[in-house]
């Protein structure tokens, strides 16, 4: 049997093991978080609020220190690369498009926002809190719970339309995004001009250490051992 | 006709007035509405304590003379519930948390409170021994029997 892929379609690698394991993590901590939240199993919603919080600081540091694909320097562009790549529909990069920086962008600053509030949040009857609510006052972090349930509307919306997008893209553009999101690698008709420039484990492995510690002292409250 | 009081009967019919006025106030019901804000608010100034005990308790050397004052509290709180849920002032008043189970199965609810107020000195008693550890799980224990009670007689937050 004979492999039908045309010779000029090149399979390119695109996106590193970080940034695919952060992306579907996400995917699975933020239903938690919501099914913790519902079912009033405080503990682990803040648990499973502390491990987001530790994969968002480590994306945020590969976004500075990660392989090209997933440095903001790359793919956040203008309001004018935006609005050219909704005409021409096609992008400079082989990464993220203009537009799905703005899902990566608007889902980031979302999610640390939500998370937080949820730092500083109290429940109604003071029992339940988060790591943080001992440096506001009870009223203080009684809103910051109420903002924490309005936001994460917000978020499920944002979360939508990412998913929309996506589907758009593999329904009608027949870009299979959510395959590449797997295993890394995307069809290209040629090879990237500039190629991806891949980070090495021992970066990953820093950064992961640095979240690491971090979401650890802000669980304690903010108090080194 | 004029009727002439004295002085004294002047003042003590004064007297009499009052005194009448106060009685027919202080026995005249409480509007449903009032009777549900006086609840809510009794109620965050618990959290408000509450959530001082907490905070407080984070530390492993604590102010427990501010501890005191606030266990004080909840204890005081865990008596006087007992007089916050009168017929007549839950959902069919006007809105509020409270479910009707309150008022159809006062037997359960009863023991749901009496489960605060059983666990509440417990609280005070930690704080006196000036152990914060036992403040601490005496502060589990209390909020579970918060917990207890607004499982089943609370609605959950919309």
């Amino acid at each position: 049997m004979t492999e039908n892929i045309a010779p000029s379609v090149a399979r390119v690698r695109i996106w590193d093991v970080p940034t695919r394991v952060v992306h579907w993590l996400l995917a699975v901590l933020i239903p938690t978080s919501w099914w913790t939240a519902e079912s009033g199993n405080l503990e682990f919603h803040r648990y499973s609020g502390y491990l987001l919080l530790g994969l968002v600081l480590f994306r945020l540091y590969w976004g500075f220190a990660g392989s090209s694909s997933a440095r903001f320097t790359d793919f956040v562009k203008g309001p004018r690369a935006i609005l050219g790549y909704l005409r021409s529909g096609s992008a400079a990069s082989t990464g993220h498009n203009p537009l799905g920086a703005l899902s990566v962008i608007a889902l980031l600053v979302l999610l640390l926002t939500q998370i937080t509030l949820g730092l500083f949040a109290v429940d109604v009857d003071g029992i339940e809190s988060g790591p943080l609510s001992h440096y506001v006052s009870f009223e203080a972090g009684r809103a910051c719970a109420e903002w924490h349930d309005t936001l994460f509307d917000v978020l499920v919306w944002t979360i939508g339309l990412h998913i929309g997008a996506v589907l758009f893209y593999v329904i009608f553009k027949k870009q299979n995004l959510i395959g590449a999101m797997m295993h890394g690698r995307r069809a290209c008709a040629q090879q990237p001009e500039t190629p991806i420039q891949f980070a090495s484990a021992a970066r990953a492995i820093i950064g992961g250490i640095l979240a690491a510690v971090l979401t650890w002292i802000v669980a304690r409250g903010l108090e080194l051992p | 006709m004029h009727v002439r009081f004295s002085r004294k009967a002047r003042s003590a019919i004064a007297i009499m007035t009052t005194l009448s006025f106060t009685a027919l106030y202080a026995d005249a019901p409480t509007a449903p509405a009032e009777v549900q804000k006086a609840r809510h608010d009794h109620y965050h100034e618990l959290g408000e304590q509450f959530k001082a005990v907490r905070d407080l308790s984070r530390s492993s050397n604590p102010d427990f003379a501010a501890l005191e004052k606030s266990a004080q509290h909840v204890v005081n709180a865990s008596i006087d519930q007992g007089q916050w849920f009168p017929k007549g002032s839950g959902p069919e008043a006007g809105k509020t948390r409270a479910l009707a189970e309150i008022w159809t199965k006062p037997a359960e609810f009863e023991a749901a409170q009496k489960m605060f107020s059983d666990r509440a000195p417990t609280l005070l008693t930690a704080v006196k021994t000036k152990e914060v550890n036992a403040v601490r799980s005496a502060f589990k224990e209390v909020g579970a029997s918060c917990k207890n009670c607004h499982d089943t007689f609370r609605s959950p937050e919309d």
